[in-house]
């Protein structure tokens, strides 16, 4: 809310500078987010007299104007504004002035005649709406004064919390600045004087839905005449933020500022028969319409609560009035309405039309039951005495009866035991005194309202100490005795609360989830890889194209997939679907970057997946790591070409974070059906039943449809048992045997299509228990062998815990190996 | 062959070997020397086959002699040893150097992600203090994620959270990592101590200082007379050691359903350090979380008694301490993912 500090004095003495005020509100709990000093763009701006008016001698739209400044000589300024007289104190804009919206004033050559600055209006100055005619200032304005020191405000922004409504108003803060400063406030005159006929003759009201309209206070104003406000209204009503309109408007308007009581007003001549009634839209077919005061025709649905009249529908309650029965240049006599409305109500109604306004947000935080009568009242008042006519005598008033105050009970020991303070009963009574709350000694009995709606608890405080805070009218936010709680503490000053440390109980020990997570991380950054962080809403397309890796489920982490869960109010369509699967976002991070020029991208996240059960009732999301790969592996060096990334990486650092997490030796089927994935350079990896991975180079087609400028990329998608919630496993330390290894090599010839695989099992099957490892060291192509075969030599490693192997053992192991080999894969043994 | 013959011939080979050893040009050709002068069948041995025809007292006398020339030998071929691989060594040493002043070959190096490493850092601070971490969904019920928070359907302070909604009943994308609290006090007994990271989501237009997708971290102590004290001392330490033990810090009032009373959580300006300045508003001061009170509703819709338990939930913005951490002024850097941003965090 915006506070001009000028408007805030007329209800409260403020000693304190702009700074200290603002920071000591914002210590209460009415955040000053922002300090506006108002005018101080008027640079160069003062004070004059005219002295003569006269015609421009060429131009008949244009007045030659002598202006005094009090001092010095006086000035010839061209003007052509028609509102000007001799006599009238005016702002001028000397040469080098600026005005708002940095506007730049010099000495001009006008029609033959130097102007030597010019006359403003207060649309000009941004002071007030009128941008026809020169603001005309009051005669006893100092002469050659600048416009800031006599016009200048201090405008306060403050944040006001959700829970208080009532602070949405100069009063309200004014309550606050009281409570800080003990200064009174000054509630504003409200009783019009009743000089019209009696308003049981002009008005009468209706509420259908006594739920939906608990009071309803309306004021009858005659024989108004309805013009611009007076110029201060309109300079408080601008520095708020709200646009002058007219008289009677800015009055309600006014009033909402002032009291935070939102009120509507209407052309008494378009309500028919002075019959308003409260009522919901009729459910029928078709709905009843009304044209909005925004010009818009809108249907009312049946759940809309109306202010209408015999003939229809006059206005949307508590949201927006209709332009039929709108105040004009032509009204004469005007309704006021000061209603109370259900909150949740009005919530939903502005939501619904998407008709958020000052006036609706208001009333959804709920109302003061007593503001419905000063509102109006007030409202009536300021019409009086902006814009003439004759309130009526009386008011309808559906429900003049204050209800009684709300009382709070709490312990003043409770108060310290949440606080971790020490304050007396006492001292709490005198703190809450501050903001209005009188707190007595309860009666024995009284039970504790610990917790209120929607689930409610009320306790005996036993032999404790109790006291009745009797609420203000106007706090609708203090209902438990944590609210006092809260009370006595802004009131007091958090700085009160001690800082200590917890020397209560410790919890249990609880393995850190993230602990797998941040060892995966630090082994991949650690292998050359920069960790991304990436949107899980994605776009449709790219979540229909880069589905769940349904092959890539490792046991106990959910199954990933189902339909993919979509966001019915999304932003835009570009983050409105949660992504299944890393691989686009990631794909989406490497064409950025590769959009930038940059081509050695290797990229990993650690994200979840998201889907929804087929029934649309459950969700689910699971873990995944990702990778991306593309441009050079090892970047070129003065004595080493670039060397680019290859499927090998990929399986390599798969091979790596098994290794890292304890996990067995990572083995490789191919994978020939992923639709984004080359079909002859993908593979599903697995590690016992830890580690689960895609692993592949994307799809040439997909390269194209992506428009991707890498040449060749690298993708993997991985589960690892409990990235959620696992750990990495425990070490086990074997010592090291005392014995010599023994490495043998040997080379297969195979038909191409023989995977690698199979010629490991066979060795492994084969080779009995003194093999150590296998390790393919060489791939061979080309003659000798024939054109469908290759080699692969691999070295085997032999070893026994407890003696040194005989030559005898070895040549066994390996005869065994050799006849497997044959028998196995169809291999011959290349010598 | 006589004493005299002998000992000449011992003599001859001594001078010969000598000369020999001179002339070496490389420490091979002394090694082929020493091998054929001094080796098993070598010409020293030849010589001394000779001994086998003195007298028995004569013998002796030739093995003295024998030795003094075997020591003779030995200590020139090792002084011209030393010499020549002195040499070689300083040959090769020289034919080796390179310019060491070339750059290093470079390895590939990756880097972490301030969004998670700022996680990191928050988990070992409050990990200190007996904070366990605990992770819930991401696509939450409207339960859990408001009415247990005591925030009701059509509250208005559900204006403090733009909400998006998904396509299964009664589910949106968690707003804040609130709703944890909840799920906590149902799987657990106090005293409780957690601290629940993650991503969350708003419907919100994405510019300098909002985004739609962002990370959280709240925490949650329950226990019996867990005070207001706690939180002050525990964010206190919080914040000193994430923005240095000088900084001072403040609570002041503010406002969450779920908690009563309610604080911000002020950190001294770590741009101007207090005097004011832009990033401040000139105030001085940093808000870089909230916090409170537990609300009593929704200890209850916990499952805990209020009566006998009570604590404090805070929750703070990742991107909001990394940016002042790490005094990066534009959210969406953070979801760019421009390499050239990222790779600064090592």
């Amino acid at each position: 809310m915006r506070v001009p500090l000028s408007w805030l004095r007329d209800y409260v003495d403020i000693q304190l500078t702009p700074e200290q005020l603002a920071e000591r509100l914002t210590l209460l709990g009415m955040e000053v987010k922002g300090l506006e000093r108002w005018g101080s763009d008027w640079q160069h701006v003062v004070v004059g007299e005219l002295l003569t008016v006269a015609r421009h001698p060429r131009a008949d739209r244009l007045s030659l104007t002598t202006v005094s400044l009090g001092s010095g000589e006086s000035l010839e300024i061209v003007c052509g504004a028609t509102n000007i007289r001799p006599g009238q104190r005016v702002p001028v804009a000397l040469p080098g002035a600026v005005l708002p919206g940095d506007r730049r004033i010099e000495r001009t050559e006008k029609m033959g005649i130097v102007s030597n600055g010019m006359l403003c209006s207060g649309e000009e100055l941004r002071l007030t709406a009128d941008a026809d005619g020169i603001l005309i200032l009051p005669a006893e304005t100092p002469l050659g004064a600048p416009l800031v020191d006599l016009y200048g405000d201090i405008v306060l922004d403050v944040d006001v919390k959700p829970n208080r409504g009532d602070a949405l108003s100069m009063v309200g803060l004014a309550r606050e600045v009281a409570a800080l400063t003990g200064a009174p406030v000054r509630f504003p005159e409200t009783d019009p004087a009743e000089t019209g006929p009696a308003i049981g003759d002009r008005l009468h009201v209706e509420i259908s839905q006594p739920d939906l309209c608990t009071r309803f206070v309306g004021r009858w104003v005659g024989g108004v005449t309805v013009g611009p406000s007076p110029d201060h209204v309109q300079m408080r009503l601008i520095a708020s933020g709200q646009r002058p309109v007219s008289n009677v408007v800015d009055a309600s308007n006014y009033v909402m500022l002032e009291l935070g009581k939102p009120i509507h007003t209407f052309d008494a001549r378009a309500v028919r028969d002075g019959r308003l009634i409260v009522r919901l839209a009729r459910d029928s077919e078709p709905l009843e319409t009304l044209e909005t005061l925004d010009h818009v025709q809108r249907d009312l649905t049946a759940d809309t609560l109306l202010i209408a009249d015999p003939a229809g529908p006059l206005a949307i309650a508590g949201v927006m009035g209709g332009a039929t029965s709108e105040i004009t240049s032509a009204t004469t006599d005007v309704v006021v309405e000061s209603a109370i409305f259900d909150p949740v109500s009005i919530r939903r109604t502005a939501f619904r039309y998407a008709l958020r306004s000052e006036a609706s947000l208001r009333f959804e935080k709920g109302q003061e039951h007593r503001l419905a009568r000063l509102g109006a009242d007030r409202t009536a008042r300021l019409i009086a005495e902006w814009a003439g006519g004759d309130v009526a005598v009386g008011v309808i008033d559906t429900d003049p009866t204050d209800p009684p105050p709300a009382a709070v009970a709490f312990r003043p020991a409770r108060v310290n035991r949440l606080l971790g303070t020490s304050l007396t009963g006492r001292e709490q009574q005198g703190l809450l005194d501050r903001v209005g709350i009188q707190a007595q000694p309860a009666s024995p009995g009284t039970r504790i309202q610990v917790a209120g709606h929607p689930r409610p608890l009320d306790v005996d405080p036993g032999a404790e100490a109790v006291l009745l805070a009797s609420v203000p009218s106007w706090r609708r936010d203090l209902l438990v005795e944590a609210d006092v709680v809260e009370e006595v503490a802004r009131v007091r000053g958090y700085e009160l609360v001690p800082a200590i440390l917890p020397h209560t109980p410790m919890p249990a020990h609880r393995r850190d989830p993230l602990r797998l997570r941040d060892a995966v991380r630090a082994t991949l950054a650690g292998a050359g890889l920069t960790e991304a962080v990436t949107f899980a809403l994605a776009s449709p397309a790219m979540v229909e194209r880069f589905g769940p890796l349904s092959a890539v489920t490792v046991a106990g982490e959910g199954s990933p997939g189902g339909r993919p869960v979509v966001v019915t109010n999304p932003l835009s369509t570009q983050h409105s679907v949660m992504r299944q699967s890393l691989i686009g976002s990631l794909f989406e991070v490497l064409a950025t970057n590769t959009r930038q020029g940059r081509g050695d991208v290797a990229i990993f996240e650690i994200g979840k997946g998201y889907g929804r059960s087929d029934d649309g009732e459950s969700t689910h999301e699971w873990w995944r790591l990702g990778f991306v790969l593309t441009g050079a592996a090892q970047a070129a060096h003065w004595d080493r070409a670039a060397r680019a990334y290859d499927l090998d990486d990929g399986k390599g650092l798969l091979e790596l974070l098994a290794s890292r997490l304890g996990l067995p030796s990572v083995v490789y089927q191919p994978l020939r059906d992923d639709p984004n994935l080359h079909p002859g350079r993908a593979a599903l990896a697995t590690a016992g039943d830890g580690l689960v991975a895609a692993v592949g180079e994307i799809h040439p087609s997909v390269m194209a449809a992506l428009e991707s400028r890498a040449e060749r990329v690298i993708v993997a998608e991985v589960a690892i048992v409990g990235l959620s919630g696992g750990q990495p496993s425990v070490p086990q330390g074997t010592t090291p045997s005392r014995y010599p290894e023994v490495e043998r090599d040997i080379a297969v010839v195979v038909p191409t299509e023989r995977a690698a695989l199979d010629i490991v099992t066979a060795v492994r099957h084969h080779a009995g228990p003194l093999l150590q490892a296998v390790h393919l060291f060489d791939i061979y192509r080309g003659r000798p062998l024939a054109d469908d075969e290759r080699s692969l030599a691999y070295r085997l490693t032999f070893a026994a815990p407890d003696r040194t192997l005989t030559e005898v053992e070895i040549d066994a192991a390996i005869a065994a190996v050799t006849t497997g080999l044959v028998t196995d894969v169809g291999g011959r043994i290349r010598t | 062959m006589d004493l005299a013959d002998l000992t000449r011939d011992l003599e001859a080979l001594a001078s010969d070997t000598l000369a020999a050893a001179a002339a070496a040009p490389d420490a091979a050709t002394l090694d082929a020397l020493e091998l054929d002068v001094l080796g098993k069948k070598g010409r020293l041995t030849g010589v001394l086959r000779g001994i086998g025809a003195l007298s028995a007292d004569e013998r002796p006398r030739v093995g003295a002699v024998a030795n003094e020339v075997r020591a003779r030998i030995q200590t020139a071929l090792a002084g011209r040893g030393t010499d020549l691989r002195g040499t070689e060594l300083a040959a090769r040493l020289s034919a080796e150097t390179v310019d060491v002043t070339t750059p290093g070959r470079p390895i590939r190096r990756g880097s972490l992600h301030p969004i998670n490493e700022t996680i990191a850092e928050i988990a070992d601070i409050f990990g200190q203090f007996g904070f366990v971490v605990y992770e819930g969904p991401e696509i939450e019920d409207d339960l859990r994620n408001f009415q247990m928070l005591n925030i009701p359907p059509d509250h208005p302070a559900r204006d403090l959270w733009d909400t998006l909604y998904v396509d299964v009943d009664g589910h949106l994308l968690r707003t804040h990592t609130s709703p944890g609290q909840i799920r906590v006090m149902h799987d657990e007994k106090p005293p409780i101590r957690a601290l629940l990271p993650g991503r969350c989501f708003r419907y919100e237009a994405i510019d300098a200082s909002h985004a739609s997708e962002f990370f959280q971290v709240e925490g949650l102590m329950v226990d019996e007379g867990t005070t207001m004290g706690d939180l002050k001392g525990l964010l206190d330490q919080f914040a000193k050691a994430m923005y240095g033990a000088d900084k001072r810090t403040r609570f002041r009032p503010g406002y969450y359903p779920f908690t009563e009373p309610s604080v911000a959580f002020d950190v001294e300006c770590v741009v101007c350090g207090g005097s004011g300045c832009p990033a401040c508003s000139r105030t001085g001061w940093m808000t870089i979380l909230g916090a409170g009170m537990v609300h009593p509703v929704v200890l209850q819709y916990g499952g805990l008694d209020p009566e006998r338990y009570q604590g404090f939930a805070f929750g703070m913005g990742v991107e909001r301490i990394a940016n002042l951490r790490h005094s990066v002024g534009d959210l969406r850097l953070y979801m760019d993912n421009d390499l050239r941003f990222l790779e600064q965090f090592r």
